[in-house]
């Protein structure tokens, strides 16, 4: 089954390399990308993304107040934040939402692991 | 060069511009929280770029930086002079860095050693165990990848046959074998996430009989291993002029002008169409008439949109001043600051490439002369800091760029003497000279003031060179100035600029352009090749007769029939073929042509004249002359 997702991260490169990360994972899923939190948020509204990546360092918005504004519009949405300093204070408020915390730069085997739960939940509440 | 590496030197060379500003800016307002989350932000960011690469001693040096704007963040540590510098010198490092990864395409090889100088000296400053940051940087953790070895390759190829191979009997356990020979050999170059997914691929299809689809993941996986491995490109020209940053908007201008090209198109068909049965010409002109001025609007939107895209702000070339300025002055011992406006005017691109150099040596000439030494400001009353500014403006078809000092202005009884004693113009025309007249002086060749040569301006250049490269764009330079009120110079520099390439060539001791969009190629011929035809000569290309002109004697000087080898420039211009003999072949060059003028207006065979960097005229020349 495929899936579309959205990545969210200021840096074009992370975004080429959570790219091409998921395209080991998942070459059949499609994606759209997201510069920012605005961006982001008219790409959900545009519709038919299942589930989201967000950076947590951005300007404007971070990526944990996008994980809260996505929640609340779509509560069954798998979100991961991932962020290169593994604070234990970003890791709590990721929990607190209901997103992973996924350290960066984002190992093949970290996303599989978020994905593989992320199928699951999409399976189920799909079911 | 792979495209990751082409991203980051893009997204690095903003960020350290990024970077630096903040921190320029914070040591003004020490407390402006907004700057040092952005200037957090940069750091943050170009360390995950840095990751993103496998540019370990880079993660590292910015983590340490990075650490200590955390801490300041925090309140635990103050944004000092010292904090300051540390972090403006760990992106000059990086900056450094990235520029060594221009040319080479690679992770510079002593990276680590200058990493640990710079982690050294955040660590005197900071007592790393004041904040809870980080404590492990995934970053550094990033296992060893290397590159396919031609031994590897050759293995991982040889399994690919084999996984190719239909043979009947034991082929599954073959292919089998093959794939466990595959994944151990990407095991063993640190591809280990490959390998596992090679073995759970080769579980599921093998026993299918599906051999195609392993013998395709390996493919594919040797394919994506070496493009991310860094491969050195030698020689590989500076990225910064090569690629643009183009503004969303202007994409969808252009977007939208083709979609309208393409109906204007259509309508042309119509019309063509209706022209076979339209009996009535009057009413076809009407309706040619209207599509042509549908098409005439179209095309020069069309024309305006793509100027449009080669404009740049001209904070492109203002951003390393603020920087730059805090260097100088701090040399000099004149307090200083540089007050920055319009830096969002827009220009040519290759205007404000071509910008930052006489601005630089302007504004060198303002701190280094035109402003007093610190006792002699107090003693005249002025402020400490002398101010600088920087302005650009948009006039019409004008940019018009001012660097304004609040220094002691030109001294022009001193200009006077010494243009007199450096033989600059007879010293009846100098004493003549208005005071406009005399200030320009400054920009005579050769011609400076400066009572010794000091560290900052005195480099063998004077302001003529400033001059040279703002009139090599079709510009301007002036210069104003009051008597213990300070100088004012001023660029004014045209909005755009039509660029022509030319190739330069020597004939008759001269050198000459030549468009290169006439030139078809060039040859080298043994001289017993060119046949005398008549009074003129040819000689034959791929069984073409093509006329040979010696562009030496055509100019009217001396012709260069030695030598046992012919340089030729083979031309086309005006539908004629033709050979250009000339003595050698020269540079590459994107040059602002302007008509020809003076002396040379009027004479056939000249398109237009050039300023070459040295100051000389180039003379571009119009083939369709030479070859009718």
């Amino acid at each position: 089954m495929s899936f579309r997702i959205l990545i969210v991260d200021d840096s074009k490169l992370a975004r080429m390399a959570v790219a091409k990360t998921l395209n080991a994972v998942h070459p059949d899923w499609s994606r759209v990308e997201a510069a920012n939190a605005d961006e982001a948020m008219a790409k959900i509204k545009e519709g038919g993304v299942d589930l989201a990546v967000l950076d947590f360092n951005m300007p404007g918005r971070d990526g944990l107040e996008l994980a809260a504004e996505l929640k609340a519009l779509n509560p069954g949405m798998p979100l991961a934040v991932i962020s290169a300093n593994h604070q234990i204070e970003v890791v709590e408020r990721a929990k607190a939402v209901g997103a992973t915390f996924l350290s960066k730069p984002l190992t093949e085997q970290a996303l599989r692991d978020f994905l593989d739960v992320a199928v699951k939940n999409l399976k189920a509440t799909a079911a | 060069m792979n495209e990751f590496i082409e991203q980051f030197l893009i997204e690095g060379r903003e960020l350290v511009a990024q970077g630096s500003d903040d921190l320029l800016a914070l040591e003004e307002q020490p407390g402006d929280k907004q700057r040092i989350d952005s200037a957090f932000r940069a750091f943050h960011t170009l360390k995950g770029a840095a990751g993103i690469v496998d540019f370990t001693a880079m993660a590292e040096t910015l983590h340490a930086g990075e650490d200590v704007l955390s801490a300041v963040r925090a309140g635990t540590v103050t944004m000092s002079p010292a904090v300051t510098n540390l972090c403006l010198a760990c992106l000059d490092q990086v900056s450094a860095w990235l520029d060594e990864m221009q040319k080479t395409g690679e992770v510079p090889a002593d990276a680590q050693t200058k990493a640990n100088e710079v982690v050294q000296r955040f660590s005197l400053v900071t007592d790393t165990s004041t904040h809870a940051e980080a404590e492990d940087d995934a970053a550094s953790r990033a296992p060893d990848v290397l590159a396919l070895t031609p031994p590897a390759r050759q293995l991982l190829d040889a399994q690919v046959r084999l996984l190719n191979d239909n043979g009947a009997d034991g082929r599954t356990a073959r292919w089998l074998s093959a794939a466990h020979v595959a994944a151990n050999v990407l095991r063993h170059l640190g591809h280990v996430a490959e390998a596992g997914n090679l073995e759970r691929l080769a579980e599921t299809a093998l026993s299918a009989g599906n051999a195609r689809a392993v013998a395709d993941a390996i493919a594919r996986t040797m394919e994506s291993v070496s493009a991310a491995a860094p491969q050195g490109t030698a020689g590989a020209a500076p990225l910064a002029d090569q690629t643009l940053r183009v503004d969303v908007k202007r994409i969808d201008v252009l977007v939208k002008l083709a979609g309208e090209l393409t109906v204007a198109k259509n309508a042309l068909g119509h019309l063509a169409r209706l022209a076979q049965d339209e009996t009535n010409p009057a009413r076809l002109s009407v309706a040619l008439k209207a599509q042509h001025l549908h098409l005439e609007r179209l095309v020069s939107e069309l024309q305006r949109s793509v100027v449009d895209l080669r404009v740049l702000p001209l904070q492109t070339a203002f951003q390393r001043f603020p920087r730059l300025v805090r260097e100088m002055t701090g040399t000099l011992g004149k307090p200083a600051r540089l007050m920055i406006e319009g830096a969002s005017t827009e220009a040519d691109k290759s205007v404000v490439a071509a910008l930052f150099e006489p601005l630089l040596h302007v504004i060198r000439n303002s701190l280094d002369h035109g402003l007093e030494a610190a006792n002699e400001r107090a003693s005249l009353g002025k402020p400490a800091i002398a101010t600088v500014h920087l302005r650009a403006a948009r006039q019409g078809e004008h940019i018009v760029i001012e660097i304004e000092d609040d220094g002691r202005g030109l001294d022009l009884a001193r200009i006077r003497a010494v243009a007199v004693e450096r033989g600059v113009a007879p010293s009846a025309v100098i004493e003549a000279m208005s005071e406009e007249e005399a200030s320009a002086l400054i920009f005579a060749p050769g011609f400076s003031t400066a009572a010794k040569v000091s560290d900052l301006s005195g480099r063998g250049v004077g302001m003529d060179v400033v001059r040279t490269s703002i009139e090599r764009f079709g510009g301007q330079v002036t210069v104003s100035s009051r008597p213990g009120q300070g100088t004012t110079v001023r660029f004014t520099l045209p909005f755009t600029v039509m660029m022509t390439r030319v190739m330069t060539v020597e004939a008759a001791g001269q050198i000459f352009g030549l468009p290169m969009e006439a030139i078809v190629e060039t040859v080298r011929l043994p001289r017993e090749a060119i046949k005398p035809i008549g009074t003129a000569s040819a000689f034959v290309l791929r069984n073409r007769t093509v006329p040979l002109i010696d562009l030496g004697q055509a100019l009217g000087g001396k012709g260069q029939t030695s030598g046992p080898e012919a340089t030729i420039v083979v031309v086309k211009a005006g539908g004629h073929i033709g050979g250009l003999e000339v003595d050698r072949l020269g540079d590459r060059l994107d040059v602002m042509l302007t008509a020809p003028d003076g002396l040379l207006a009027g004479i056939p065979g000249i398109d237009g004249t050039t300023l070459m960097g040295d100051g000389r005229v180039l003379i571009v020349l119009d083939l369709q002359a030479f070859l009718q």
